[in-house]
């Protein structure tokens, strides 16, 4: 895989289990994956690495997902210009519409299989190679 | 080592034997003689004792731990990944099943393993839910591991496994969960590191019990098969108090609780028997 064909992709959700599981799915596909326990840590880590997607889950402590998306999306380019994929279990349509407010691309509702989830990276970043 | 020593009485052996069931409610008889004989050796010369009287003086004058260095010098420990694995199938496919369906998603699930070793238990059903339960992501899964033995928890909580351990994964499972730290040892990953925590806990102190909160799901195996009557009595009822209303708990293929208390109804799936503290009933 050469350098300019990996894709990038960050994981932020505060539980180690679905890390994990959302990492495997997506390393099994060939992206590169990144974590971040919480939107503070998040923000971090896209503030000074390049990312083709982040994946963004809403509860979180520290920083919940929605107030990461509008501190994301108040930032300069390119960084405020990075898809987000919101994954949440909050499966109201106020929450999808606060989170299409605040700036997502597009909102999941868990449980997600892992199929699904490799299915919509590919659909933000391209195949991975 | 044993030339140094006088052989320990039959008055010794009991005295020692009474200690212990009082500690831990393991019992050990005279069928466990050289069992227990080795043990306590080992004690008596890593603690530069020169006697068993004097060992035994020390032992309850409660310094240094020694109770402690003893207990975990009789806990047996080895135990191996996705152990049992028909109860791990039966929790992916029926139990969390049921539990979820008086939850809301996102909503916590807590399950426990006790005595949980060296963390193959607790990380097994990690790694069997990422694998198996389709809902993995939907849910806030805690699993605690408890043990009696303070050793093995910090080496649970390191995470490092030989292949004995690993024999009954799959080079994929291994590859996907674990690295490789040299030709004989696997750490698991952090994330799944961070995804159980450890504690010690002796299942026949109330007090120590009662602390680690309600469970959905307890996996206690092998481990009442040590405990006499009374004790497994006691562990029963600490182990229900422990329990969710309408939790399961898991015990060993050969163990039944039925025959330690009524206080379970027991549950037949497809995979496994289990038991299910009974929903509450309203007055």
């Amino acid at each position: 895989m050469s350098e300019s064909s990996t894709k990038r992709i960050l994981v932020i959700d505060d539980a180690a289990l679905v890390r994990t599981y959302y990492r495997t799915a997506l390393e099994a596909h060939g992206f590169v994956v990144e974590e971040a326990l919480n939107g503070l840590e998040g923000l971090e880590k896209v503030l000074l690495q390049p990312f083709n997607l982040v994946i963004v889950d809403i509860n979180m402590p520290q920083m919940d997902g929605i107030t990461f998306l509008h501190t994301l999306r108040s930032r300069e380019l390119p960084v405020s210009g990075i898809p987000i994929l919101v994954i949440s279990t909050e499966a109201g349509k106020q929450d999808m519409a606060a989170a299409r407010r605040a700036g997502a691309n597009y909102y999941l509702v868990k449980p997600i299989k892992q199929e699904t989830l490799a299915e919509y990276a590919a659909i933000f970043c391209g195949a991975p190679r | 080592m044993d030339d140094a020593l006088p052989p320990i009485t039959e008055d010794e052996f009991r005295r020692l034997a009474d200690f212990l069931y009082r500690r831990t409610g393991m019992v050990f008889t005279e069928t466990k003689r050289y069992y227990v004989e080795r043990r306590i050796l080992e004690r008596i010369i890593a603690t530069s004792s020169q006697s068993f009287a004097g060992y035994f003086a020390y032992l309850r004058s409660e310094v240094r731990n020694e109770v402690e260095h003893l207990i975990n010098a009789f806990t047996v420990n080895e135990t191996y990944f996705y152990r049992e694995d028909h109860q791990l199938a039966c929790l992916s496919a029926d139990l969390l099943k049921e539990r979820v369906m008086a939850k809301r998603l996102g909503d916590t699930i807590r399950i426990w393993s006790v005595p949980c070793s060296t963390g193959e238990e607790p990380y097994s059903i990690a790694i069997w839910l990422l694998e198996n339960w389709k809902d993995v992501d939907a849910y806030d899964i805690e699993i605690v591991g408890s043990d009696i033995d303070t050793r093995v928890l910090e080496a649970a909580a390191e995470g490092i496994f030989g292949k004995r351990a690993l024999m009954r994964l799959t080079p994929q499972l291994i590859d996907r969960y674990f690295h490789g730290l040299d030709d004989e040892r696997w750490q698991i990953l952090d994330d799944l590191r961070q995804s159980v925590r450890f504690s010690r806990v002796n299942l026949i102190e109330t007090k120590e019990t009662k602390p680690q909160g309600r469970f959905d799901v307890i996996f206690c195996r092998n481990v009442l098969i040590y405990f006499d009557d009374e004790s497994r009595r006691v562990a029963a009822e600490n182990l229900y108090d422990n329990l969710l209303p309408g939790g399961f708990i898991c015990l060993g293929h050969t163990e039944s609780m039925s025959r330690i208390s009524p206080l379970f109804e027991v549950c037949r799936y497809s995979g496994a028997i289990v038991y299910r503290r009974p929903q509450e009933l309203r007055a």
